[in-house]
């Protein structure tokens, strides 16, 4: 053994097309599906949720790289009439909004919660694998554990 | 050829632990930094006595003895 490191994720300096890839693996992940991307579904799924409980989260540590002027958001939609709203906001951070009908604020927010934390696992899984993989680091197992930890061992051979 | 492996596990809420093995000192520090550069910040560090080793170097020392 040569040391052991925790390190907390920062979801900093990232674009765009990154935040939404992570949004889309934590979609898939907890059974979403992706309804809107472009501008007119935003706004139609807007009018929509106006009637709803709505619960906004801040994703910790974040901030999205982007054009202020450019809204970008993914909207997502479970099976149970939940929608999930990927945004950035006008500081650049990154914002995770639940809504839904006959949902309570507290069952939005857990929700939410777990949608951004699986959100922030995919995001730093997908970062962790590329620059591994450019360093020359050979992946020799991957697996997810019971408690939805993924645990992964790489190994490069030094020449 | 000495090997490095890294065991990584990223919990649930993204918080990321790595596990270093076979990379001695210097070497270790430096991955150790670029591994903080990719995720985020250092929460904690342990090291090992691994780390304490010194690093492995090959060295060829070449000799010419001259005739009379």
């Amino acid at each position: 053994m040569s040391a052991i490191l925790i390190l907390t994720p920062l979801i900093i300096g990232a674009g765009w097309p990154a935040v939404t890839a992570a949004a889309a693996g934590a979609a898939v992940a907890l059974g979403l599906t992706v309804r809107a991307t472009a501008r007119e579904g935003i706004a139609a799924a807007e009018e929509e949720t106006a009637v709803k409980n709505s619960v906004e989260l801040e994703v910790k540590n974040s901030e999205v790289l982007g054009n202020v002027r450019t809204e970008q958001q993914i909207v997502l939609r479970a099976k149970d009439g939940v929608e999930v709203r990927v945004k950035r906001d006008a500081r650049g951070r990154c914002v995770v909004c639940a809504s839904g009908k006959g949902k309570t604020k507290a069952e939005l927010k857990a929700f939410a919660e777990q949608f951004t934390d699986r959100m922030t696992q995919c995001f730093v899984y997908n970062r962790v694998m590329t620059e591994l993989k450019a360093k020359g680091f050979q992946v020799m197992s991957e697996e997810r554990a019971k408690d939805e930890t993924m645990n992964i061992r790489v190994r490069q051979w030094e020449a | 050829m000495p090997q490095r492996d890294v065991e990584i596990s990223i919990s649930k809420t993204g918080e990321v632990k790595v596990h270093l093995k076979g990379i001695k000192g210097k070497s270790c520090l430096k991955f150790g930094a670029f591994m903080a550069e990719v995720v985020g910040k250092v929460k904690s560090q342990q090291l090992t006595s691994e780390f304490y080793e010194p690093e492995e170097k090959a060295a060829i020392r070449l000799e010419q003895k001259q005739g009379k």
